[in-house]
């Protein structure tokens, strides 16, 4: 199967009337990349995913597929194909009709057509089902069939835009693991766009983390979760306990955050940072629940602060507690269940401690909304 | 955004081939068959009576000749006023508000039953009842009229038999037998926008008011009509219309004393051989039921777009 | 509460009742007017049953033509409505959103225009085209079929876009993008894609259009020109003299347009069936499947019981002759004269022995004439509702059937057969 080639976004902004959309994006997705675009809904992600696959045109900057500028060249002339949200397949056409129809289209005879069919039906495990209308499928196996149907294509970029999200949840996990199975098997560039970044995270090779039509950051999964470069990045992937406060003293890749309520913290300033940070900054200082613990012993120290248990939940293998922070704003705190007792309880006063390098300090900006 | 950009993603997004032809077949539609036969029949209606040879000649002037013939009459006679035509005019657009408010009153309950009962088997039927007549040619609906209230018609023999009457009413005379057409005609264009919003009305309302202690003209007047509005004046809109620029009913079931507006615009264009006049009159109809439609909407606040639902 | 139920649910049939009445009545007695002798088209007084009425439909040149005309300006004016109104509603889609309303207005309109205006408009506007161009009165411009079609469509692609509207409305664009994304054309995506989409409403939009044009009065009037449409010849016969030929092409109508409604409503129960089971509509309409769309489907069983009653009709027709009552009928007629005659005959000799024996007497005169000329009159009325009269067709099956009937009925099988398929066969799509 064809490799995958580059796909490149430079200096992309997609307007419609006086509303920015996408705003100086530049992206370089590498060939045979599983690629995510991760943002809440309105960020501009599918935005961007119609801009490559042909169904509007930037208003300034280039896509370019392969290096080759794609300005004025229509979706059927793009060697993409891009799975829709509600998967778009064509109800009056048999399944075997829906994955060949690009041949079709393209006047291959009908035998070569079966042919194909057959092998793509087989790939994804559904032989003999090529007979059925699509409104006979389940969920997960309409999905494989819209797969398979973009695939039948032999685009060199295979854009998906949140395919997942009519899926229950089993169903969803079980299909990121055979979505990252065939990228990898067929070897084309993937450009997957979702709001879950738990998808983004499982799936990519790498992630590009948007917010109200700017991309914020573009790393791998490990990078983007452990070393955000926005506040925004901090509180949408994953889950954070954001301080906020200022910068008090800085010592290498290390700050001191002055709280209001927590005290002076601890913590690693994020690698995007480092060296623009300056003392005096208001700043905030993100710590991930499950960085959190309870300390040993109740002294203080700059990478402990003292808080009130407000609830818990149990999950089974975690446990939550959640503890009064400031500006209404419950700190949560997960811990893994390893069968000892429980040491907190409603009302009782906690010091919980970190490990200082766990933790993130970042110049003070927008979060994600809840 | 301008103008050519406009054209240019349109044919971006349909192609060339499909592009072109939707505009062709639009522009075919909308400018030569719907605007300019209007606006030329506007300007004929301007025109002087000319046999074709003199027309674009120097005769061919404007003049208000023909408006002024249905206000004022032929020049040199005795009433002031053209009281013939404009009685006829105004008694045809009495008719056809008489017949709107009868075919309102005896379709809405109708409508309302349909609406509020779900589905079955016996409402798929009812449906198709009333689609059957419809379908069956217009003429042959009067005709149908006709036979039964004719002299020798079915209701007149009827009653005589019964001894009811001694002599045959005239129904025809009597216009009865028009209206009943006319209100026949256009019976399921009433009855299905009406049907369509109430179908469309959640039952729940109805009796949550129930419960509340309503009784049932309270319940019509203040959920279910108000609801209904769109379907209503919608399907008044079309009755409205179609009555007032009815032809065939008046001249099949009409009395040979009352005639139809229509008739009369249909006399100028066969018998009389005036078409200018004709078409003045023909406007006048137009420009009149439009007022008066766009005046109702206006008064009961509805859109033209649920017009045809 | 029980009582006030009762009264209601009384109320509401009696509603009921009353409006399926005054809808469905007329058709009813028209119909039947059409098996019933008199010249004129009338219910009472009810003198034989006869089917002469359709051989005069089937031989009466001018209706043929009408109908000849009619389909001719019917499949133009579809073909011409549907292209409109298809591109008409796509239009729509599109459109740039300040000139939305105003275009959907203008598109709209014609539905509200009166059609006399319409038609008025068409004829005016051409004939001024062909003035400009300078073209002779007989030029295509003045051709009533082509006026028609254009007059009849201006109104008719608006119903048809309407159709359209509604179906597109539930169409997913993203079909479309799917479509091109995967290398379709625009024209391929189209007819591939939207085109098979559109497939039902373009059915039931052409059946509309069909319907609408065949009988349309009010724009064709002026513009008919040379070709009068059935529509036209029916107006003429009605306004100008009327037989029951008419009321035998009302039935025929009818019960096209019932077998039709059926048709389709079975059509539409059958997909129904299909989608509750989930299972492909071929599989359910599959040979030894069959028998289970009758249960449950009282139309399946009412175009079943119609089909036959027709075919039975038909039968009949073929064997029955009303001769024999129609000799009666007019026997009774002599017999009234008869009796007439006799009794005046009898009268004066009454008067005449009278006035030679007792001298005039003017009462016992009109005495004894009065049950002579009763009792006539009652042998016809009775006559007339005498089942025996029904028996005596019959003797008729037997008969040797006149030549000359033979052809009519056939003429008349004809006209069912083909336009029934007409009909039932866009819907079957």
């Amino acid at each position: 199967m064809t490799k995958g080639v580059d796909v490149d976004l430079e200096n992309v902004w997609i307007r419609f009337g006086d509303f920015v959309a996408v705003r100086e994006a530049n992206v370089n997705i590498k060939g045979g990349e599983f690629f995510s675009f991760l943002g809440p809904s309105g960020c501009g992600k599918t935005t961007i995913l119609r801009s490559v696959s042909g169904f509007l045109e930037p208003s300034e900057g280039n896509v370019r597929i392969g290096g080759r500028d794609m300005a004025g060249i229509g979706p059927n002339k793009r060697p993409t194909a891009l799975i829709f949200q509600n998967l778009a397949l064509f109800p009056l056409m048999k399944i075997w009709e829906n994955i060949t129809f690009s041949m079709e289209v393209k006047g291959a005879s009908k035998a070569e057509r079966r042919k194909r069919a057959d092998e793509l039906l087989d790939m994804i495990a559904l032989p003999d089902q090529g007979e059925k209308l699509p409104s006979e499928l389940s969920g997960g196996q309409k999905q494989r069939v819209a797969i398979a149907r973009a695939l039948c294509a032999e685009p060199d970029v295979l854009l998906l835009d949140e395919p997942l999200s009519a899926l229950d949840l089993k169903l969803r996990q079980h299909m990121r693991t055979e979505l990252r199975e065939i990228q990898q098997r067929v070897g084309i560039t993937f450009i997957y766009i979702t709001h879950d970044q738990g998808e983004a995270l499982t799936m990519s090779d790498n992630v590009a983390v948007m917010r109200a039509g700017i991309i914020d950051q573009i790393g791998s999964g490990h990078t983007v979760y452990n070393d955000p470069a926005t506040p925004f990045v901090a509180s949408f992937v994953g889950e954070n306990n954001v301080f906020r406060g200022k910068v008090k003293s800085i010592d290498g890749d290390m700050a001191l955050v002055s709280t209001n309520r927590t005290g002076e913290l601890l913590a690693r300033i994020a690698t995007t940072v480092q060296g623009s940070l300056k003392v005096g900054d208001p700043a905030m200082m993100f710590v991930r629940p499950e960085a959190l613990n309870i300390a040993p012993d109740i002294s203080s120290a700059p990478n402990r602060f003292a808080a009130m248990v407000k609830h818990e939940e149990f999950e089974g293998q975690i446990y939550n507690v959640f503890l009064e922070g400031s500006e209404g704003k419950e700190i949560k705190m997960s811990l893994v269940n390893i069968g000892k007792e429980r040491q907190s309880a409603e009302g009782m006063n906690l010091t919980l401690e970190y490990v200082p390098e766990q933790a993130i300090v970042l110049p003070a900006g927008e979060l994600a909304s809840e | 955004m301008n103008v050519g950009q406009l054209f240019k993603d349109f044919f971006a997004k349909n192609g060339i081939g499909l592009g072109t032809f939707l505009l062709v077949a639009v522009l075919f539609w909308v400018v030569i068959l719907i605007v300019l036969p209007q606006l030329s029949m506007l300007d004929f209606s301007f025109r002087h009576h000319l046999p074709p040879p003199e027309m674009g000649g120097p005769k061919d002037t404007y003049t208000i000749e023909h408006y002024k013939y249905l206000v004022l009459g032929a020049p040199g006679a005795d009433t002031s006023y053209n009281v013939v035509d404009l009685g006829v005019f105004g008694r045809t657009l009495l008719a056809a508000l008489f017949v709107t408010i009868l075919d309102l009153l005896l379709c809405y309950p109708l409508a309302y039953y349909l609406g509020q009962s779900r589905g079955g088997g016996a409402i798929r039927i009812l449906v198709l009842l009333l689609i059957i007549p419809y379908w069956i040619n217009e003429i042959l609906r009067a005709f149908a009229f006709r036979i039964i209230f004719g002299e020798s018609g079915l209701i007149n023999e009827m009653m005589l038999a019964m001894g009811l009457i001694s002599n045959p009413v005239d129904f025809i005379r009597a216009n009865v037998a028009l209206y009943a057409g006319l209100g026949y005609a256009y019976i399921l264009l009433m009855i299905f926008p009406i049907y369509n919003v109430i179908e469309s009305l959640d039952r729940n309302q109805i009796e949550a008011a129930r419960d509340m202690g309503a009784p049932w003209w309270r319940i019509h007047w203040r959920i279910v009509i108000p609801y209904a509005k769109p379907g209503i004046s919608s399907g008044c809109t079309m009755v409205f219309m179609l009555s007032a620029g009815a032809l065939a009913a008046p001249q099949i079931l009409g009395g040979p004393s009352s005639l139809w507006f229509t008739q009369i615009i249909y006399q100028w264009f066969n018998t009389g051989g005036n078409w200018p006049r004709g078409a003045a009159f023909a406007i006048v109809l137009l420009v009149t039921c439009i007022i008066i439609v766009l005046s109702m909407m206006r008064l009961f606040k509805v859109k033209i777009g649920d017009i045809g639902k | 509460m029980k009582t006030n139920n009762i009264l209601l649910k009384f109320i509401l049939a009696a509603y009921l009742v009353v409006f399926f009445g005054y809808l469905l009545g007329p058709l009813v007695v028209m119909s039947i007017t059409a098996f019933n002798s008199p010249s004129f088209p009338k219910l009472t007084p009810w003198e034989c049953l006869t089917f002469e009425w359709f051989d005069v439909l089937a031989h009466d040149e001018r209706i043929l033509n009408g109908i000849e005309n009619s389909l001719i300006i019917g499949i133009g004016t579809v073909i011409l409505s549907v292209i409109m109104g298809l591109a008409g509603a796509l239009m729509l889609t599109q459109i740039w959103p300040k000139l939305r309303a105003t275009y959907y207005t203008i598109v709209i309109a014609p539905i509200l225009i009166p059609g006399v205006v319409l038609g008025i408009s068409t004829l005016v506007f051409w004939d001024r085209i062909s003035i400009m161009l300078g073209m002779s009165s007989g030029g295509i411009l003045h051709n009533g079929i082509f006026l028609t079609i254009l007059g009849q469509s201006t109104f008719i692609a608006s119903y048809c876009m309407l159709v359209f509207i509604a179906r597109l409305q539930r169409f997913d664009t993203g079909l479309t993008e799917a479509a091109l994304d995967l290398g379709a054309t625009q024209v391929q995506a189209f007819r591939k894609i939207l085109l098979p989409f559109m497939k039902p409403a373009i059915g039931s939009a052409a059946v509309l259009a069909f319907l609408a044009s065949f009988e349309n009065y009010n724009t064709t009037t002026f513009t008919f020109g040379k070709f009068p449409t059935l529509t036209i010849e029916l107006a003429q016969k009605v306004r100008y003299g009327i037989n029951p030929s008419i009321s035998a092409l009302a039935f025929i109508i009818i019960v096209l347009t019932i077998l039709g409604a059926l048709a389709h409503e079975i059509y539409r129960r059958r997909q129904q069936l299909a989608l509750a089971n989930g299972a492909p509509v071929a599989a359910v309409s599959g040979g030894f499947q069959l028998p289970k769309i009758f249960r449950g489907n009282p139309a399946a069983i009412i175009l079943v019981l119609l089909t036959l009653g027709g075919a039975s009709t038909l039968w009949f027709a073929q064997s029955y002759s009303p001769d024999v009552c129609k000799m009666d009928v007019r026997e009774q007629k002599r017999l009234i004269q008869e009796e007439r005659i006799k009794a005046i005959r009898e009268k004066r000799q009454l008067e005449l022995q009278q006035k030679q024996h007792q001298g005039p007497d003017v009462f016992g005169g009109s005495k004894s004439a009065a049950p002579a000329t009763q009792s006539p009159g009652k042998g016809a009325f009775g006559n007339v509702f005498d089942p025996g009269n029904l028996d005596k067709s019959g003797p008729g099956a037997v008969k040797p059937q006149e030549p000359t009937k033979s052809p009519g009925k056939g003429a008349f099988g004809d006209v069912f057969a083909p336009q029934n398929l007409d009909k039932a066969a866009p819907k079957e799509d």
